[in-house]
């Protein structure tokens, strides 16, 4: 089903946590909700959910509007951070509550619940208690008491971040391979740009409760939209660097280079993602500098490099030897310098 | 020098000095008599002869005197009905005003605990001069009391919104929760007066349901208190998520919160269970034959029999050997309950 | 009351709801209603009544009872005509004594005053605040002087003061140190723990009764004692201050548990490593108390110290008991005053020593936590 956010806020008071925020989930689609704390990513999420009541806006779901609907007749599904398992119940009563509640017959419950707990390899440990599984598994249980009625929508708050690197990455491709099996559209909320990336169709980025970008992750890494998402995806982050464009030449203090725009006249900062850029011996290439620190990551080397007022950070070889202190060139190719307006922050194309 | 030194210095940090340890076992052992000598007394003054009383102190049974169950005899016996009566009154009265004051004070405290509330200051003004104004038609004029009271809640709901939308002011979860424990600082005999004139007009004195409804009335600001505190380390998330899978309010509090807050309940429940077992006052006021309970019963002997301390001892056992099993059963539970409640403050 | 709920779950129906959902947006007045009804009935109504009754003359008339409005009449009465001697107590010459009292209560009101102005938060409701509680207390202050001078008496006001802040001084001094000893490490903790836990669950009415059988001089367990010191003959509760005591001590046997547990875990929930790092920089246990334990309890204790007082206001069983009010009214509380004052059929009377008992408590009890509570907590958090 489609979720609809028509020009949604929400206000604490005098504080405006989001603001006129719209977009459109479709049916079956896997949409993450991408920002820092306190960009308003969990309000929205609750605000569907219906656990925040909406300030102006609509909110339609299918061909309803949920707007003040209470939560229990809004027919989401939710899987909190917290997982929010009930500890007096068994893994069996958790997964069966939605169903319980809504008064189904027991052998429907009984049959529903045993399915969907093989689905998420629960069936061996439905008669525990919360407590004595482990967090994979209670992330499992989740899921499986979200899954269990088959809602018309996910909404997901952080569902990974309580558990280990390992057991995140694992448990990354399950969701994802479950999500597409299920078709039932998601809204899936994170900081993590990692998540988002692998996992969406397409990620909203929100800042300080304005949305900032709506795309696919690719369109995300390769145009981000303006100068916050530039910095905000990718790690590590775009290089930034602050100068002048004159007839689309770029012209900063430690160098300059052309670029694919053709404009002039105007303050810009230039981006430039770390893998794009190449070192070079010193005196050639388009930034001059030197080497602040090179770090040994594994399959690659990180080279921070001083260039005037900017730090520049490169990927190099794993192989690559060279002193701090050391003078070298920054050189690249011109179509993957992307151009911001300095004022307005926004992308030039 | 280091004969002192040895005397009193620990040999480790979890240890304690020898004199240390002496001065400490001693003054448990003191204290631990504090406590159980009353006790003590009272039950072997429960097997005495009147002829052991008057005599003289004795104090060990089969040593100094024969132990006998005269008195337990007399009272359950002789007595009967008139000592099982109260006792019944007792635990009747104990037993539903404490379930009644759990079951109002939770709801209450969860209440609060969880959703927002803003009274209007004004619309409270009006109601507490409304109320001033229906007593004072009803003593000074002698207007009955229903119609008083009818005629002010229909004057105060109409004005309310009025009132409130011209006084923007109102207050907060933390005033009204404050308002109610506050009630505990309200010394009863200002209440009792009345009460017991309001329960005579109604022809409920003497009667348990009048006792039932005040002890509720007068243990709900320490349930509301001790049972926020508790609802408050319940994570909302449960609720919430209890809420999406489709639970109302109600199946969501009885189905979910009162079942992780059980250790709460209990404490609690023991804790006003015992101050409703143990009342004096309200008891005082508000039964004579009917209702009375334990405690009346039991200080109304002053009067009737004095120095027949051997019956006295029996129907003191037979107050505070209930409450005394309870707590060694639970008393684990009593001390958290306590100490959510005093040490959060 | 208009109790409006703004949470998230409430808000204006959109779609035709059933009547269940309606019930669910309503919820949290449900929940609230009944607590708030009960109060307002049985707590705030009374109170207002209460008001009335103090303000009015009770006399039985053929078929029921009039009542007539008499305005201050009950409280002028007690506080300068005949009944002054019940309520405030009978005033003698001040002795040297009673100006040590008023010149110390001075001196103390005069410090909090002059800390007040310099403190540079003066405002209203501070000032109104401070003068109620300073006035109070110097009244407080010269009645207490006045009872105790040549030929004076106490009344049941400073009666109740004595067993107030005298039991709970008491109290908490034995709390506390019974509550230190216990968070030693000793055998047999939770032994002790749930056996001096006990005496707060025993009836009170019990406990006057057993202590009036303990404090017996000829045939109680401490006859013996009694004989060989001379005093067999004598009867405690023939003289004031013995029958005030033994009225104590039941009362502090009773409280003093509540205390120690409270305190008890307090201590318990100290910061471990700090005692620890200070038992390793070789503090003394008294120095250990002084600069951690003692910080990190203080607002507990402050806490624990409140509630008793609150609970403190309230005696009645144990006077009425134990030596009924006697001698004369000598051990009078002013809840045992007003009851007292009920049976005589006086029921403005009895009103209006209520509600002196209500201005007391809940004056001593505010500025308590104002002046004394809030500062500790504040200075920890």
């Amino acid at each position: 089903m489609t979720i609809v956010l028509d020009r949604i806020s929400k206000s604490f008071g005098q504080v405006e946590v989001l603001k006129t925020l719209s977009l459109e989930v479709n049916p079956g689609e896997f949409l993450v909700l991408l920002g820092a704390s306190g960009s308003g990513k969990t309000t929205a999420l609750r605000m569907i959910a219906g656990l925040e009541s909406v300030s102006s806006g609509r909110i339609v779901i299918g061909q309803r509007d949920v707007t003040n609907v209470l939560p229990k007749n809004r027919d989401v599904a939710m899987v909190f951070q917290s997982y929010a398992l009930y500890p007096h119940k068994t893994v069996f009563d958790n997964i069966a509550y939605p169903l319980a509640v809504r008064k189904r017959p027991k052998a429907e419950i009984e049959s529903s619940v045993r399915d969907v707990a093989r689905q998420v390899q629960l069936d061996q440990l439905l008669d525990r208690f919360p407590r004595q599984l482990s967090g994979g598994q209670r992330q499992r249980v989740a899921l499986a008491r979200a899954i269990v009625r088959r809602p018309s929508a996910f909404l997901m708050d952080e569902p990974l971040s309580n558990l280990d690197a390992k057991l995140r990455g694992h448990m990354r491709a399950e969701l994802k391979h479950m999500q597409h099996e299920l078709g039932i559209a998601t809204i899936y909320v994170t900081h993590d740009q990692i998540e988002a990336m692998t996992l969406a169709h397409r990620v909203a980025i929100l800042e300080r409760g304005v949305l900032q970008q709506l795309d696919t992750p690719a369109n995300i890494y390769n145009r981000p939209a303006n100068l916050f998402v530039a910095g905000f995806i990718g790690s590590p982050p775009m290089n930034v660097l602050e100068g002048s464009l004159t007839q689309g030449r770029f012209e900063c203090g430690s160098g300059s280079f052309g670029t694919a725009s053709t404009s002039s006249g105007k303050a810009v900062v230039a981006g430039i993602r770390p893998e794009d850029g190449r070192l070079t011996a010193e005196g050639s290439g388009h930034l001059a500098g030197e080497i602040y620190a090179s770090e040994l990551i594994g399959d690659h080397t990180l080279v921070t490099c001083r260039c005037g007022d900017a730090t520049v950070t490169v990927k190099a070889d794993k192989d690559f030897d060279g002193a701090i202190g050391q003078r070298v060139g920054v050189g690249f190719e011109p179509r993957v310098v992307h151009l911001f307006d300095k004022a307005t922050g926004e992308r030039i194309s | 020098m280091s004969v002192l030194k040895r005397l009193t210095e620990p040999k480790s940090l979890e240890t304690m000095s020898p004199l240390g340890s002496v001065l400490v076992y001693g003054a448990l052992i003191v204290w631990s008599l504090v406590v159980l000598f009353p006790l003590y007394w009272i039950a072997i003054t429960s097997l005495k002869l009147p002829i052991h009383v008057s005599a003289g102190p004795v104090y060990l049974p089969y040593i100094d005197f024969m132990p006998s169950t005269h008195a337990w005899h007399y009272i359950f016996y002789d007595l009967g009905n008139d000592t099982l009566r109260p006792y019944m009154n007792s635990i009747v009265v104990a037993l539903v005003s404490t379930v009644l004051a759990m079951l109002i004070g939770s709801m209450a405290a969860y209440a609060l605990s969880r959703l927002e509330f803003a009274p209007r200051l004004a619309s409270i003004l009006l109601f507490i001069f409304l109320g001033g104004v229906m007593i004072v038609a009803v003593a000074g004029f002698g207007v009955p009391w229903w119609i008083a009271a009818v005629v002010a809640l229909a004057i105060f709901l109409l004005l309310a919104r009025a009132v409130g939308r011209t006084m923007r002011a109102s207050l907060g979860n933390g005033d009204i929760l404050f308002w109610i424990i506050s009630q505990r600082i309200l010394p009863p005999v200002v209440a009792a007066l009345p009460i017991y004139v309001m329960f005579q007009s109604l022809s409920l004195l003497d009667t348990r349901t009048a006792l039932i409804a005040t002890y509720t009335t007068v243990n709900l600001p320490i349930v509301v208190w001790l049972m926020y505190d508790f609802f408050v380390t319940i994570p909302k998330d449960l609720e919430e998520s209890a809420s999406l899978d489709g639970a109302s309010r109600f199946a969501i509090f009885f189905g979910i919160v009162l079942p992780l807050a059980r250790p709460g309940l209990v404490a609690t429940g023991l804790l006003v269970l015992i101050l409703a077992w143990n009342e004096y006052l309200l008891a005082l006021f508000l039964s004579s034959a009917n209702a009375q309970t334990m405690p009346v019963l039991v200080a109304a002997q002053n009067a009737t029999r004095g120095p027949q301390w051997w019956y006295m001892s029996v129907l003191i056992l037979l107050m505070i050997l209930p409450v005394i099993g309870l707590t060694l059963l639970l008393q684990r539970f009593i001390a958290k309950g306590l100490l959510l409640g005093a040490v959060k403050g | 009351m208009a109790l409006t709920s703004t949470a998230g779950l409430a808000a204006a129906p959109a779609e035709r709801e059933s009547i269940q959902d309606w019930l669910d947006r309503q919820a949290g007045r449900l929940f609230i209603m009944p607590a708030v009804v009960l109060i307002l009935g049985f707590s705030i109504f009374p109170l207002i009544a209460s008001a009335y009754l103090a303000l009015s003359r009770f006399k039985l008339a053929p078929g029921g009872y009039t009542l007539t409005f008499i305005g201050t009449l009950n409280f002028r009465k007690m506080l300068t005509g005949s009944q002054q001697f019940h309520l405030l107590g009978t005033f003698g010459t001040i002795t040297l004594l009673g100006w040590a009292i008023i010149a110390g209560t001075a001196v103390l009101v005069a410090w909090g005053t002059l800390r007040y102005l310099r403190s540079g938060q003066v405002g209203i409701v501070g000032s109104i605040g401070r003068l109620i509680t300073f006035a109070t207390a110097l009244a407080l202050a010269v009645m207490f002087a006045l009872d105790l001078g040549e030929g004076g008496q106490l009344g049941t006001i400073a009666t109740t003061l004595f067993y107030v802040v005298g039991g709970v001084t008491l109290q908490f001094v034995i709390g506390l140190g019974l509550a230190l000893i216990c968070a030693k490490p000793i055998r047999g903790r939770s032994f002790f723990r749930v056996l001096f836990f006990v005496p707060l669950m025993v009836t009170p009415v019990g406990i006057a009764y057993t202590f009036r059988m303990l404090a017996d001089t000829a045939v109680g367990p401490f006859a013996p004692l009694w004989r060989w010191l001379g005093y067999a003959q004598t009867s405690w509760s023939a003289d004031a201050w013995t029958a005030r005591f033994v009225v104590l001590i039941g009362d502090s046997w009773q409280w003093i548990p509540f205390i120690f547990i409270v305190l008890l875990a307090a201590i318990e929930s100290q910061p471990r490593d700090e005692v620890e790092a200070a038992q390793l920089d070789g503090a003394s246990g008294w120095q250990i108390f002084r600069d951690i334990t003692w910080p990190s309890i203080a607002p507990v204790a402050a806490t624990v110290v409140l509630i008793r007082a609150i609970e403190a206001f309230k005696i009645i069983d144990l006077p009425n008991v134990l030596t009924n009010g006697g001698p004369g009214i000598a051990t009078e509380s002013l809840t045992l005053h007003a009851f007292i004052e009920w049976r005589a059929l006086n029921l403005g009377g009895s009103a209006a020593v209520a509600y002196m008992l209500l201005f007391l408590s809940t004056i001593a009890c505010v500025s308590f936590f104002n002046f004394v509570v809030k500062p500790m907590r504040g200075a920890r958090a």
